[in-house]
Order: structure tokens, then C-alpha cells, then sequence
């Protein structure tokens, strides 16, 4: 103890280093029961947020984080499945609006989640068999170029996705009779969705297939020259992410009721491998402080007091950028990550 | 340096989390207003012998730049203004004059005093930026002014300003952050039509009222029963575009749009229009809102030799540029568009290519008295006007909201407040005699046709152009 008064830093020895995630943890127990004291509602509507962004992120993790593709066209995954949710849910209603009307098919929501993630990882397939050719910086170019194709796509692919207009009134779940439509439900159904994503991907890199990813990520030739297949190591785990982003673009055009292509923007997709940095390249556990940092940190702005009322929003979005600017400056594996990119 | 900082990793955390304490504890304490101009009004005059009135003074001026702003940080309860009076002695002709000092001062609880809350929610940062900032401007100059004229049954109006950006996932956060934390029932908002439809729901199941003052998709008509605007339905703009498009003799339209829902929404309604009246569109083209040159379109949609080109743009920079690079490449027949290319931006841009541009614009325009005081004032507090149409849709909302709370005396009742916007009649910055249908929809406002005047002929006064007289209906 007498050494401890005379080094405090000792203490910082004596629980392994491990004092940043406890600190970590502490603030952001503390955010959230600040938000929850700001209001139970609004919390929840963070947590459903949180919970979107948190899957998002788990899946880019996979790609980046695991495997080394630094993805930047993540977005359009989300995307895909945000417009099948959309379009599969839309029904007979849609009609009778006065403007552009799409394809009115009435789907249920549960039977369009799971086209919405299949049709996620039918498209990852396609462009994973022509990703699969490039590497490191040329990747990040080929995923940008998805990313503005996507954009592009659900732009002017009028006749289906009602191109800038955005398609609304997206159903919520609903099972026998018994609706999401409570804000709590649909938290409780994302947060279920985000468990069993966070148990897959667990899955996915404790077995021996996460270690050759890992193996790939440091080292590919090496790999290859062990016998390992790598493009089909890779195919897998980026039509894997895919599908776990098109879950999350599900579950968002339901949240929502309302999507446009402005919600899959490339920004949007550089603020997710953003927040994956942020939270740490390869752990799960990261990618899910990241989102909720990221979350708390963008929402938590809105209570800053110290400026005129007509310049808050755009200070917010400065205060925001200077934090991150200062968590890499500290941290630049990530709040809780070991590997650096 | 770098090392030992990060090191020192938790402590910057707390640090943060510290400070971050401090601010939202400001944030979340009770509004004060610190008075910062002491504002002195000669109240009479009084002429004649001197009359000089011993009042006991209750607090010197000098005080109320003293009071420590802690204190007036910690005050609980809502501020209350204390009206002292000085007898001030004047040599020659003796005249006494009442100074008015307004002290924010400790409290006594005056529940008449308490604020009227209303939320806003504009987009402040993203893609409809130009929009929302210059639209909160507006918002916020109305409310100062209804403030300073003494409030709302003399009490005060409070704004709260949230972010909504342009897409649903904030307009839904923003939403539920003033619904759930400041207890707001109605909002002013949004600027965007997607960010309008992704709360639009939300509001309708709450029973909030939104207000928008300029958000322009047709889908908002249908949002619900609690959902109004100011902001004139693309449809009708365009019914009004296709129309003037056929009575000019154009036969043979080229189109050029920008993909947003704004410009697309004005683009079919025009197309339909026109293609009922028996015209026929030769070339269209689309661009996104991130190109900045037209040119390789432009020769695209000249090729097709049309009789006239619609532009339909959502950036003022895009239709200023539009207008320019159609005109260098040596195309001289009519251009013709809606609100944004003759707003300051564009014309800047377009410079003298613009002269005989012709515009479809909401109206009465701001050339009214009360537009132009409006205009003026604006300048005056911000030093630049643009897009004023939507600036006067945004200052006349409040104005709105504050008779319509005059009306309810509850920032609570979003049922009074909903038929009081059914029931009202109104005259304000953007037209006489304007009121709200079934739908929430603004009725009573009607489009002109404009023509962009030679830039030597462009004024501040009559917003660089003519008007040429309402839209022809057949």
C-alpha cells in the first residue's frame, strides 16, 4: 500500500492494464443511465440504434478486423436488405397513393428477413468472385466503387425502390396476430437478432476456420502455401458479413418505416469502419463498445448547452469529429483492441 | 509525450467523462436567459416645471452585469424580471425620464412566467444543410421577436433546436430526443421530406404535432392528422410548370433533373402536365447531387434540338451552374424551373445567363409589406438572404404556433393546437389569407410566373425578377 501512495501508476499494474476497459465500461454505464435519466423513450430508441449499428459492425468486423479486406462498401449490403424489406413488405395500401406506386407483394415480415439476408449474400457472392482478385489498397478502391454503385442503383432504379422519393410505411413485425410495434418490442427483437450475430461470429473465430482467416489477414501467401484455399476462405467470410448486414438493413427499413437512398450513402459506410476502428479490429466485444460509444457520443452531443440555439447541430457535429480525432490520438488499436491496421 | 498520454489513457477518460458531466448538468439545469443588453427606453417625457420622484432604487444598474453567472446558472425556477424604476435628473428644460432595467433577478415563484416550449427539427448538417440552417435562422429571429415583444400572453417562447439531418433514422432520434426528454408536443419541422416521413409516424401515433415549413413531398399529404405544412405540395408547382411549358409554345421539352425527391417529385408532376396537354419530352437527363459539371448533359439534351429545357434542381448550386453551362454552350431558347435557381446562390453562379430564366414560384412573393420587413430584418441579424420563400414559410410557422398557443394557453395540447392550425386563417411573410385543409395541407397560396431580370436591373428589393403574373390554369 505504501508503494502504491508513493507510484500511483502501480495500480494500473496490478489489474493488467485491464483498467482501460473498466474505464471504458464505467463511462458508458454512466452515458446510459444518464440517457435513461433524460428519458426512458428516447434510451430506448438509442438502444434500438445501438443494437442496428452494433450488428452492422460485428459483421464489417468479421471482414476487416479478422480477415484484413478493408471494406468501405458495407453499406450497400445494408442497403440491399433495408429495399427487400421494403419492397417484399410493401402491400395493397401502397396503391392507392397518389404518387409513383411499386410492386405491392404484402409479405410478412418474418418471411421477408430471411430473402432480405439471402438476397445480401447472393449479391456478396457476385462481387465477392471479382473482390476476391484484389488486395489490401486496390480492395479499399473496388469496395468504394460498390458502395457508389449501390447508391446509385437504389437511385435510379425507379420502378422498384421509387428511386429519391424513398419508399415509407414499412410494416413492423409481426408473428400470429401479435405486433412489434411497441418501442421496447422491437428493441427486444433487434437485441435478440444481435445475440445470435454475436454468437455466430464467436463461433466463427474461435473455430479453426476464424484462425485461418487470421492466418490470411497476417500473412497470404503463407497460407496458401500451407494448402489452404484462400479466395474461398475469404469468399466465405465476406458473404457471411454480407448476410449479417443485409439482417441488419431489415431490421432498419422496419425500424424506420421510411427509407431513402440518402440512408446508404458512402459516408455512412466510412462512419462504420469508423466505428469498427474505433472499437478495436478483431474482437467482437469491441465492435459493440465501438457502436455504443459511437452512438452515445453522436446523441450525447445533443445535450451540449454552450452555444446559441441556430449553430448547436453544427457544433455537434465538430465536437463529435474532434473526439474521435483525440480517442485515435490515445488509442489507435481501438478501445479495446490489440491489432492496429 | 504521445506515450505517456496514452498511458494515461483512464485518467483521460474520466477527465472527459468529467467534463462531459459538467456540460450536460448545464445543459439539463433550468433555460436562463441572461439579459447581456440592458435595454433603456425613455418612457415619457414629461414637460414642465421638474418633477423629480424619489423612488428607492432596488438594484443599481451596475449590478446586473455582476451577477455572477453561476448563480444565474443554479436558479431553479424560471427567471423573473424586475422592473426598476430611476428618476434620472436632466439640467435644461427639466424632463424626467422612467429607465426600464430588466434584472434577471433571485426568484419567487411566477408560474405565469413560464415558457411556452416548442421543439424544431431542421437539418442543420448534411445534404439539406443550405436549407435547414438558413430555415432555424428564421425560426429563431421570429422567436426573439415574439419574446422581446413580450411573449405569449406575456409569456415567453422557447425553442428547442434538434438536428433531424435529412434522413429517417434522425428525423426519428430528434424526434424521440424532444418528445421523450423535453416533453415537447409540437415541433416545428422538418426541412427534409425524408426525415419528415420517417418521424411522421411516430408523431401520428403520439399525437405531435409537426409543422413543417418546407418539406414539399406529396407522399406528407397522406403522413396523418397531425401533420401540416406551410411548404407547397410539388405537385401543384409542377401542375403549374407544365402548364406555362404549353402556353409558351413549347412542343418539344428536354428535361434535366436532380435525383432527389424535391426535383423528381416537381419533374413527373411537370412531365404529366405537359404530356396532357399533348406535349412530348425529347431528352431527359439526371444528375446527383454531388456532380458539378453538366456540360457532357447538357450537349446531350441540345442535340435533340427541344423547344425548351425544364431544370429541376434541389441545390442552388447545380441550378445556377445548369443555367450557365446551357447558355456557354450557345443554347438560346427558354429555360424554365421553380423556386431554386432564382434564389441568391444560383443567380451569383449564373450570373447574367440567367436574365430571362423563367421561374415558378410560390406566391404572393415577398415583395409584400410584411415580406419585405421580413427580408430586410433578416439581413440586418444575418448579414445574407437566400431561398427567402422558404425563409418567410419557416418565420410565418412560428408566428403561427405562437397564435395558435395564444389561442390553447398549453404547450401540452397537441389536440387544441391541431384544430386551432384546422381552424386558422392566416396573413403573414408569405401570403394573405392562407389556412390548412383536411390534409394539412396549405391552401390559399398560388404560384407565379417569374422572369429573371438583366443583372444591372437586379435589386435587392425585387429579388432579381419580375413577376409576370400568376400561372396560367388552362
Amino acid at each position: 500500500m505504501r508503494e502504491l501512495a508513493r507510484n500511483p501508476r502501480a495500480a494500473l499494474r496490478l489489474t493488467g492494464g485491464n483498467i482501460e476497459l473498466w474505464a471504458n465500461l464505467l463511462v458508458i454505464s454512466w452515458a446510459v443511465a444518464f440517457m435513461l435519466w433524460q428519458g426512458v423513450g428516447f434510451a430506448i430508441t438509442l438502444g434500438t440504434v445501438f443494437a442496428i449499428w452494433a450488428i452492422l459492425s460485428v459483421s464489417l468486423n468479421l471482414v476487416v478486423g479478422f480477415s484484413g479486406l478493408l471494406s468501405i462498401g458495407h453499406i450497400g449490403f445494408f442497403g440491399i436488405g433495408a429495399y427487400a424489406m421494403a419492397i417484399l413488405t410493401s402491400d395493397a395500401s401502397y396503391e392507392q397513393l397518389r404518387t409513383e406506386a411499386i410492386p405491392t407483394l404484402g409479405w410478412p415480415f418474418f418471411a421477408a428477413l430471411p430473402v432480405s439476408v439471402a438476397l445480401a449474400g447472393l449479391v456478396a457472392i457476385l462481387v465477392g468472385i471479382v473482390f476476391n482478385r484484389f488486395r489490401d489498397d486496390i480492395y479499399v478502391l473496388v469496395s468504394f466503387g460498390f458502395a457508389i454503385i449501390s447508391f446509385n442503383v437504389f437511385l435510379n432504379w425507379r420502378a422498384l425502390t421509387r428511386g429519391a422519393f424513398g419508399i415509407h410505411e414499412i410494416s413492423r413485425p409481426e408473428i400470429g396476430g401479435w405486433a412489434f410495434d411497441g418501442d421496447l418490442a422491437f428493441l427486444a427483437l433487434v437485441v435478440v437478432f444481435l445475440a445470435a450475430v454475436m454468437l455466430v461470429s464467436w463461433f466463427i473465430v474461435t473455430s479453426s476456420f476464424g484462425r485461418v482467416l487470421t492466418a490470411i489477414r497476417e500473412d497470404e501467401q503463407a497460407a496458401s502455401v500451407f494448402g489452404y484455399r484462400v479466395t474461398h476462405y475469404k469468399l466465405a467470410i465476406w458473404v457471411i458479413s454480407a448476410m449479417m448486414a443485409g439482417l441488419a438493413g431489415g431490421l432498419f427499413a422496419s425500424w424506420t418505416s421510411f427509407i431513402d437512398p440518402n440512408s446508404f450513402i458512402l459516408l455512412e459506410s466510412i462512419l462504420l469502419v469508423s466505428i469498427v476502428i474505433l472499437g478495436g479490429l478483431a474482437t467482437i466485444w469491441g465492435s459493440l463498445l465501438g457502436a455504443m460509444t459511437f452512438v452515445l457520443l453522436e446523441e450525447g452531443m445533443r445535450f451540449l448547452p454552450f452555444l446559441p440555439n441556430e449553430y448547436v447541430g453544427q457544433a455537434r457535429q465538430v465536437v463529435l469529429g474532434i473526439l474521435l480525432v483525440l480517442l485515435m490520438l490515445f488509442r489507435p488499436q481501438g478501445l479495446v483492441g490489440r491489432f492496429k491496421l | 509525450m504521445m506515450r505517456a498520454l496514452r498511458q494515461n489513457y483512464a485518467v483521460f477518460l474520466v477527465l472527459v467523462s468529467l467534463l462531459a458531466l459538467v456540460a450536460m448538468g448545464c445543459g439539463t439545469a433550468a433555460p436562463v436567459e441572461v439579459v447581456k443588453e440592458v435595454p433603456v427606453e425613455v418612457i415619457k417625457e414629461v414637460p414642465g416645471p421638474a418633477v423629480v420622484k424619489e423612488v428607492p432604487v432596488e438594484v443599481p444598474v451596475e449590478v446586473v452585469k455582476e451577477v455572477p453567472v453561476e448563480v444565474v446558472k443554479e436558479v431553479p425556477g424560471p427567471e423573473v424580471v424586475k422592473e426598476v424604476e430611476v428618476t434620472v435628473e436632466v439640467p435644461g428644460p427639466e424632463v424626467v425620464k422612467e429607465v426600464m432595467v430588466e434584472v434577471v433577478a433571485t426568484p419567487t415563484p411566477m408560474p405565469s412566467m413560464e415558457p411556452f416550449v416548442i421543439g424544431a427539427m431542421d437539418a442543420v448538417t448534411g445534404p439539406g444543410e443550405s436549407y435547414g440552417t438558413v430555415v432555424v435562422q428564421a425560426k429563431q429571429m421570429a422567436v426573439d421577436e415574439i419574446n422581446a415583444a413580450g411573449g405569449i400572453n406575456g409569456r415567453p417562447l422557447r425553442l428547442i433546436i434538434e438536428d433531424s439531418k435529412c434522413s429517417g433514422q434522425d428525423g426519428i432520434t430528434a424526434y424521440k430526443k424532444l418528445t421523450d426528454v423535453n416533453g415537447v408536443k409540437i415541433i416545428l419541422g422538418t426541412t427534409c421530406s425524408g426525415a419528415m416521413l420517417g418521424a411522421a409516424p411516430l408523431a401520428e401515433a403520439d399525437g405531435v404535432v409537426l409543422f413543417s415549413a418546407s418539406a414539399t413531398n406529396p407522399d406528407i399529404a397522406e403522413a396523418g392528422d397531425y401533420i401540416f405544412r406551410t411548404a407547397i405540395n410539388d405537385n401543384m408547382l409542377g401542375v403549374d410548370t407544365g402548364n406555362v411549358l404549353w402556353a409558351d409554345g413549347v412542343r418539344n421539352l428536354a428535361t434535366i433533373t436532380e435525383s432527389t425527391d424535391y426535383a423528381e417529385g416537381v419533374r413527373r408532376t411537370t412531365v404529366a402536365q405537359f404530356e396532357k396537354r399533348g406535349g412530348q419530352v425529347v431528352a431527359e437527363e439526371r444528375y446527383g447531387s454531388d456532380v458539378t459539371d453538366f456540360r457532357s448533359q447538357l450537349t446531350k439534351l441540345l442535340g435533340k434540338d427541344p423547344d425548351g429545357i425544364h431544370l429541376a434542381a434541389q441545390s442552388e448550386f447545380s441550378g445556377g451552374t445548369i443555367v450557365k453551362q446551357a447558355r456557354e454552350l450557345g443554347y438560346e431558347g427558354p429555360i424554365y424551373s421553380e423556386v431554386v435557381p432564382t434564389g441568391t446562390t444560383a443567380l451569383e453562379i449564373a450570373g447574367d445567363a440567367a436574365t430571362g430564366l423563367k421561374a415558378i414560384i410560390p406566391s404572393p412573393d415577398l415583395s409584400s409589406a410584411k415580406g419585405a420587413e421580413f427580408l430586410s430584418n433578416f439581413r440586418a441579424r444575418y448579414g445574407f438572404v437566400t431561398l427567402p420563400w422558404f425563409l418567410g414559410s419557416a418565420y410565418d410557422d412560428v408566428y403561427i404556433t405562437a397564435a395558435c398557443l395564444e389561442k390553447t394557453g398549453d404547450d401540452q395540447d397537441a389536440d387544441g393546437f391541431r384544430d386551432c392550425l384546422y381552424d386558422i386563417t392566416w396573413s403573414g411573410a408569405i401570403g394573405d389569407n392562407y389556412s390548412f385543409d383536411e390534409k394539412g395541407e396549405v391552401v390559399g397560396l398560388s404560384n407565379v410566373l417569374v422572369e429573371v431580370l438583366p443583372t444591372a436591373e437586379r435589386t435587392e428589393e425585387n429579388q432579381s425578377y419580375k413577376v409576370l403574373g400568376a400561372a396560367p390554369t388552362e
